[in-house]
């Protein structure tokens, strides 16, 4: 019997670990953007029988079409989306991280937007200038435009809002503490006057200002706001359980004509990737954001499923340092920079790492920010050359020198610094102490804001606004800059540079230039750019994510919604 | 008694503090909570400003004394995520793990004690078997995984239960079980050995001797006799199953407190970590001090010993 027991014990073990499933094979990640649409097709025959007379036999047959399904003419249905924590905040200025903005931005706007090609566009503003030195914006604001709560939106609510925002319980105060004054001109014109310029500020509108109205604000005061938010965007406010739910509905008169598209919108916060996947299969949520890729392409076949891939813009390097850590070592020549570009082959750390799901960098300015140079090839894999290279530079048996990587930050990122510290130490680089440091990434950080960090360290840097300057400058601001270990002159000039240029296009060329530099004389090894999986319901249309994974949900609809 | 009540409250408290000290230094220790809980790209002025703002720039004996002052007046600090007070928020989760933990264990007692008795009464039966699988079970598989298995057959392949959240009555089934199941091993072993135990004691023969019916032998002398055993095991795991739900209320997005302290770890939200880990240091303590009185009020061998 204790036998029997024993066994009886290891088979349902056994059972229950063949029911994870073995690993998933590789496979291409397809986009279906179309709903396809199963029809019961009558097809009548004529068939011949032996007695004469003839039958008509009648088959049903399905018949795969692909139907475009056309928006509807009023809100209909409920959107779910998953949040992967929880919001700190729906109020715009305040919203700490990805999700939370996620959340709130649906309930905002601000004068100016950024659109999916990366430019900023009107908004609540009708059209705007800017002064040449950068330190007047004279914006002409939208007639006709309402709050959620009927206030109609003048000139008083940009007032109004910017003192809201500047408050310090707001965690994003700061991107607005450079506005000196707002001038009101007329009821519907506005001069804000700056106190620095600063290029991206119209940038930093779009990601944290949410237009909020003045009689509203005066009555509830700023916790009032926090407990029941109003703004102007496509959804109100409903309810917030925390920790359970968000709930929104569709404004009626939202300014822009048609939208939304959906009734009702819920925020769900799933911190479990497996549940997330598992609550989009169920049909419980129709968005699940942030899947890895194993999980991503077992969804594949999965019936009301459908997986979107974009990439992301973040950019993960390794960063070489000349202010403090890096003088005097070999790193200062520029032959031995290019050669550890050329040592790694980082094509294969994404196929091994990330099944192929990312993509190569060239400089620190990707596909999605503005001056983006397609044509700019990243770096091939030449170890050959990389020797060669380091040979000329007087380091024909390579050199020893310290790196460091942070630990539990990034996906996987403990494995590529492991994959490139192998690369580098075939062309001969070897490292103090015999290996890569690694470190929990909150001291990381720390030794790296007081760049203590040894002479190669490596690190990721995100942007939300399609502008590449916040890492650029971040990067590479020398001491100015908190987590920057390397700089010059002529980085110092092109930062400069690009802080003044007001006008787009003249940013744009900047962006190019200073690029290509960094790319001749590279301050990092550039490794890659992620991609990001998301699991949708087949139902979901017209579901656009963008590189900086903040959703815009106006234009969302839900076929067969009732 | 009466001394004993005291010197084990005493104790209690002792040991309250005892956790206090560590919570609030072992949290310290990793790492400048400006870095993580200002932007990246914020200047340092910013971030500076935040430190003094929270007090991190004084001494360490400065902030605990703060701490401990604060607390004894109810105030456990301002979450640094939600910017609301960290009781408040504490005591708005509260229910919802109360429930889970409750139900977690009655499924645990509902399921193991019939099986340990019935087990433990004929060993060597299929029965007796199957409790002594389950036993094994409950003890080898980790929570979080048959949480996972569980949505995976219950919630996306037969559509039974929601997988996540706690929308509807029935969504606390599937948690609770993922939960409860190692208590319920623990406890099918337990049970089982302790009647296996009794029921060999001179007492029982002696009973059944004197010609009384199994049942009421079984009621009155074997029960009553491993209820004893039992219920300080059940007051731990109650309180083990209040204190380890954070996988559980994490996978199964269940708004709870292990849901909030998972969140507070990963976004060094230090005031409600330690707000956290003190209530839930507090109810294990508690608990633990109500099972030693009860126990001595139930075994007069206990209270007679010191």
């Amino acid at each position: 019997m204790k036998r029997l027991s024993i066994l009886f014990t290891m088979l349902v073990l056994l059972g229950l670990i063949a029911a994870c499933g073995g690993a998933a094979q590789p496979e291409t990640v397809t986009v279906v953007e179309t709903v396809v649409v199963k029809e019961e097709v009558e097809v009548v025959q004529t068939v011949e029988v032996e007695k004469e007379v003839v039958k008509e036999v009648v088959e049903t047959v399905e018949v795969e079409k692909v139907v475009e399904v056309p928006a509807p003419d009023e809100p209909k249905g409920e959107l779910i989306v998953s949040l992967s924590t929880f919001p700190n905040s729906l109020v715009l200025p305040n919203t700490a991280e990805r999700n939370a903005y996620n959340a709130s931005a649906q309930m905002y706007n601000a004068l100016v937007w950024v659109n999916e090609e990366g430019r900023v566009t009107p908004a609540l503003a009708e059209d705007f200038e800017i002064s040449d030195d950068g330190l007047e914006y004279t914006f002409y604001l939208r007639k006709g435009v309402k709050f959620h709560n009927g206030e109609d939106f003048d000139a008083e609510d940009v007032i109004t809002t910017w003192q809201h925002h500047i408050d310090e319980r707001n965690a994003y105060n700061y991107y607005f503490t450079p506005i000196e004054d707002i001038e009101v001109i007329d009821d519907f014109t506005v001069k804000f006057i700056m106190s620095e310029p600063d290029v991206l500020f119209l940038r930093k509108m779009h990601l944290n200002w949410g237009m909020i109205p003045t009689d509203y604000y005066n009555e509830v005061g700023f916790e009032g706001l926090e407990a029941h938010p109003v703004g102007t965007g496509p959804f109100k406010f409903v309810d917030w359980k925390k920790g359970d739910r968000i709930e929104m509905e569709a404004f009626e008169d939202y300014w822009e004509e048609g939208l939304p598209k959906v009734a009702k919108l819920t925020f769900r916060p799933i911190p479990e990737e497996a549940t997330r996947i598992a609550a989009v299969q169920t049909g419980e949520i129709h968005i699940a954001n942030r899947l890895p890729v194993d999980e991503a392409q077992r969804l594949l076949g999965a019936e009301n499923v459908k997986i979107v891939r974009y990439p992301v813009d973040r950019v993960y390097y390794i960063s070489f340092n000349n202010l403090t850590t890096g003088i005097d070592t070999p790193l200062e020549d520029v032959k031995v920079r290019q050669a550890m570009n050329y040592a790694i082959d980082r094509q294969a750390i994404i196929d091994a790492l990330f099944n192929g799901y990312a993509s190569l960098t060239a400089g620190f300015v990707t596909s999605g920010n503005l001056g983006y140079d397609p044509d700019l090839e990243p770096y091939s894999y030449d170890p050959d050359k990389a020797k060669e290279l380091l040979a000329e530079a007087g380091y024909p048996d390579g050199f020893e020198i310290g790196m460091a990587c942070p630990t539990g930050a990034y996906t996987n990122f403990e494995q590529v610094c492991e994959a490139v510290g192998g690369y580098l130490n075939e062309v001969g680089i070897t490292f103090e102490g015999g290996e890569i440091q690694f470190m929990e990434s909150g001291q990381y950080w720390d030794l790296e804001a007081n760049k203590e960090l040894p002479p190669l360290f490596g690190d990721s840097w995100s942007v939300a606004d399609g502008e590449a300057l916040i890492r650029l400058s971040g990067a590479l601001g020398g001491f100015d800059a908190s987590y920057s270990a390397w700089s010059n002159d002529e980085i110092q000039d092109y930062l400069t540079r690009i802080s003044g240029a007001f006008d787009e296009a003249e940013r744009a060329a900047l962006y190019q230039e200073f690029n290509q530099y960094l790319y001749d004389d590279p301050p990092f090894v550039y490794l890659y750019q992620p991609n990001t999986f998301e699991a949708i319901n087949v139902a979901v249309q017209n579901y656009q994510p963008r590189a900086a994974e903040d959703y815009h949900l106006k234009e969302v609809f839900l076929a067969g919604a009732e | 008694m009466q001394r004993y009540i005291i010197s084990r409250t005493f104790q209690s408290l002792l040991l309250l503090l005892g956790v206090l000290i560590i919570i609030f230094f072992m949290v310290r220790l990793t790492g400048d909570p400006a870095t993580l809980m200002v932007a990246r790209d914020a200047p340092e002025e910013v971030r500076e400003a935040f430190r003094e703002k929270m007090g991190f720039n004084r001494p360490m004996i400065v902030q605990f004394s703060d701490y401990l002052f604060g607390i004894v007046q109810g105030d456990f600090g301002e979450s640094l995520h939600f910017d609301q007070p960290a009781l408040e928020i504490i005591l708005e989760r509260l229910p919802a793990t109360f429930q889970l933990a409750t139900v977690a264990l009655l499924f645990a007692i509902v399921v193991a004690i019939p099986i340990g008795i019935i087990g433990g009464s004929n060993p060597g039966s299929p029965l007796d078997s199957l409790g002594r699988t389950l036993g094994l079970l409950g003890q080898t598989i980790p929570n979080f995984w048959l949480a996972l298995i569980l949505i995976l057959i219950f919630a996306v392949n037969l559509g039974w239960f929601p997988s996540f959240g706690r929308d509807k009555t029935i969504s606390v089934v599937l948690p609770a079980i993922a939960l409860g199941f190692a208590s319920m091993g623990q406890l099918v072993r337990l049970t089982r050995s302790a009647v296996l135990e009794i029921r060999n004691e001179d007492y029982i023969r002696t009973a059944r001797s004197k010609g009384i019916s199994t049942l009421r032998i079984g009621a009155k002398h074997v029960f009553r006799n491993a209820a004893l055993a039992l219920i300080s095991v059940i007051s731990i795991q109650y309180s083990y199953l209040l204190g380890g739900s954070i996988y559980i209320e994490t996978i199964f997005s269940w708004p709870g407190l292990g849901n909030l302290l998972q969140q507070a770890v990963d976004g060094r939200d230090f005031p409600l970590v330690q707000a956290i880990a003190f209530f839930i240091s507090f109810f294990v303590i508690a608990l633990t001090l109500l099972t030693d009185v009860v126990y001595a009020l139930i075994d007069p061998r206990i209270r007679y010993s010191r």
